[in-house]
């Protein structure tokens, strides 16, 4: 199995603690890590694409009001993977998730960080209640700038939350198993174990 | 004695002590019971005294030899890395000796925990920075660090303990049990003075975070995560007057195996050296005021009173002195720490000679007792486990020491709980209690439900 280390960032109002409610509670049960509280979660997915391949993601929640700000260092040192958000109704908030992004950019040295923009509550403009502040082709193109994974979702329809995390764990599988192919090459030992049939070596999954 | 009735006192011993670990034990709050992670460090020393360990015993000594007499003060970083280098080495001999050998996965993990609680504890006055004050001039940095930084939380904490809830964006729809739960997360923190072995610590650790999110479950907020988490336990530092907090942390997050660091232990050390870095850079721009006038008065006041108290505090040796804090931090007694009875037994196995290779001096002993319960029952079982000369009065003195210590254990719990809930019967309080097993996040989520 494969662990990884994902934090989320975000202001408080767009709702990124319920994307990963909503992640866990349609996850299968098998998988639940029970945890003494809701700021660290943890759940273990398999990949739809890789079906023999497990993930567990640690799920570390920051602290989004702005007075807190400075405390994100402690959350996003040795990440694997950063899932920063959004709300769909509020501008201000793709312009605060954009320096959200800038940050990760200019302190985190890992190159292989993977960094998702998700635009959290689409239902509010689905149903027509809120207009939509932030339009997908912009944050979208955004991201594509930027490197970034990019995904509309709605934490409470459910809708798009479980391809966020399908997606950013298929992308972490990918670049671990180069790495493991580079450094099983030279015989290294990886801090990495690969839940494989033991016909397979950690090298013959790289199709 | 003959030794099978010693095997069973040993189990018994076991058995008991368990018990209090389960209940200290990192997986306490799990709702699934079953899955708790097995350790019984009292398991560990009965494996350390079986004969054919006795090259892990002979590993182990020398290297707590080395480690005090090749120099006596080493930075904060080589102490890392020879104690991790020391505990790899000694892993893989653990692999090679039985009776480690053929342990299965759960019971070799708990040797793994025994050895580091052992070396650790061993060591504490080496690598626990309150424990080097004396020693400031030869100081390295970091552990140098360690101190300045204590004393600078301490006042921080002290200049700003008057806040309220709303200054740190603490949610105003929480009960109004707030501060009667910031200041119980508060006194399990505490406990993290109490204990020597990182692993100890941390699970004090995590007990103060089970409780505020016992406490944030049952309030009626939408978001349960780390925007409400995050200000109610800086709240609940800065309410609770925790001593050498930075010292811990970091002794904690140096010390505490890489690979137990991980998940959920990691999250919380990281969350807890955030809330006490935001109160080491706390000021009024960190803070949401909005009624200034308000604020000044309480903080005028608090300064008034913070000064008073640290002038007596400094012209006073004695109780809440800084002499007497250190001695306090300094030396966890024997009963909290690693159980005295295994003190003794550790001694026995590190120490064949009557004067012990490693000074084990733990001065809350023979200090006066100037505070009551722990200190009194210290000194008891010291006296106990003293006059206790043979192994099966040792043994016996163990025994009866494991009881004594789950019982003022589970006095702890209830009355805390007891002080949370005031309005609630207390045999209901108790039987939950014995239900749950005084594990203290299971009880209070239990409590805040009936109560609701």
């Amino acid at each position: 199995m494969l662990q990884f280390k994902l934090v989320l960032l975000g202001d408080s109002s767009v709702g990124k603690s319920s994307i990963v409610h909503r992640f866990v509670k349609d996850s299968f049960d098998e998988f639940r890590e029970s945890t003494i509280g809701a700021a660290f979660l943890s759940q273990t997915i398999k990949l739809e694409n890789e079906p023999d391949v497990t993930i567990k993601f640690e799920i570390w929640d920051t602290a989004g009001q702005e007075r807190y700000k400075s405390l994100a260092p402690m959350y996003y040192r040795n990440a694997n993977a950063a899932l920063v958000v959004y709300d769909v109704t509020q501008a201000d908030s793709l312009a605060k998730a954009r320096s959200w992004v800038e940050e990760l950019k200019s302190k985190v040295s890992d190159k292989d960080l993977v960094i998702c923009l998700v635009g959290n509550k689409v239902d509010l403009c689905e149903d027509g209640s809120e207009p939509k502040a932030v339009e997908k082709e912009d944050a979208e193109s955004y991201a594509a700038e930027h490197g970034l994974l990019f995904h509309e979702v709605s934490a409470k329809s459910g809708s798009g939350v479980s391809a966020v995390f399908q997606q950013i764990g298929s992308k972490l599988y990918a670049q671990k198993k180069d790495s493991l192919a580079a450094s099983s090459q030279q015989r290294n030992t990886v801090n990495v174990e690969l839940q494989r049939p033991s016909t397979n070596d950690a090298t013959s999954c790289c199709s | 004695m003959n030794k099978t009735s010693e095997g069973n006192r040993g189990r018994e011993v076991g058995q008991q002590l368990r018990t209090e670990n389960m209940e200290n034990g990192k997986d306490a709050g799990l709702e699934n019971e079953e899955d708790e992670t097995f350790y019984d460090f009292q398991l560990f020393i009965t494996q350390m005294k079986d004969p054919r360990a006795e090259p892990i015993v002979k590993y182990t000594r020398s290297f707590l030899h080395n480690f005090v007499t090749q120099k006596s003060l080493w930075s904060a970083s080589e102490q890392v890395k020879l104690i991790n280098d020391f505990k790899e080495f000694i892993y893989s001999k653990l692999a090679l000796y039985e009776p480690f050998k053929g342990l299965d996965k759960a019971k070799f993990h708990n040797a793994k925990e025994g050895i580091e609680k052992l070396i650790m504890s061993k060591l504490y006055s080496r690598c626990f920075s309150p424990c080097l004050a004396d020693e400031s001039e030869a100081l390295d940095a970091s552990h140098a660090r360690d101190l300045e930084e204590d004393k600078e939380l301490a006042d921080k904490a002290l200049e700003y303990r008057f806040l309220l809830p709303n200054h740190l964006e603490v949610s105003d729809k929480f009960l109004p049990k707030i501060d009667a739960f910031a200041k119980m997360a508060g006194k399990e923190l505490g406990r993290v003075n109490q204990y020597r072995a990182p692993r100890d610590k941390m699970v004090c650790i995590l007990n103060a975070c089970k409780v505020i999110f016992g406490f944030l479950k049952h309030s009626k907020l939408s978001n349960k995560g780390a925007d409400a988490f995050i200000p109610m336990l800086i709240y609940a530092v800065l309410k609770s007057d925790v001593s050498c907090l930075e010292s811990n942390l970091n002794y904690v997050e140096r010390f505490r195996s890489p690979d137990s660091m991980r998940g959920e232990s990691a999250y919380y050390l990281s969350s807890l050296q955030a809330a006490a870095d935001f109160i080491l850079h706390l000021n009024r721009e960190s803070l949401s005021i909005s009624d200034t006038e308000e604020f000044e008065t309480l903080y005028a006041e608090n300064k008034l009173q913070a000064d008073q108290e640290r002038a007596r505090r400094d012209t006073h040796e004695g109780p809440g002195s800084e002499a007497e804090h250190y001695r306090r931090v300094r030396s966890p007694s024997p009963t909290r720490d690693i159980m005295g009875s295994v003190f003794s037994k550790v001694t026995e196995i590190f120490s064949p000679s009557p004067t012990p290779a490693l000074p084990e001096t733990d001065e809350s002993v023979t200090a006066p007792a100037t505070f009551v319960s722990p200190r009194n029952l210290s000194t008891a079982i010291a006296n106990s486990t003293a006059a206790a000369n043979s192994t099966s009065d040792n043994e016996a003195a163990a025994t009866e020491l494991a009881r004594k210590m789950e019982q003022e254990e589970n006095t702890r719990v209830f009355d805390s709980l007891q002080s949370m809930f005031p309005e609630m019967d207390q045999d209901l309080i108790s039987d939950v209690c014995i239900a749950k097993k005084y594990r203290i996040g299971v009880c209070v989520d239990v409590l805040l439900t009936l109560s609701n």
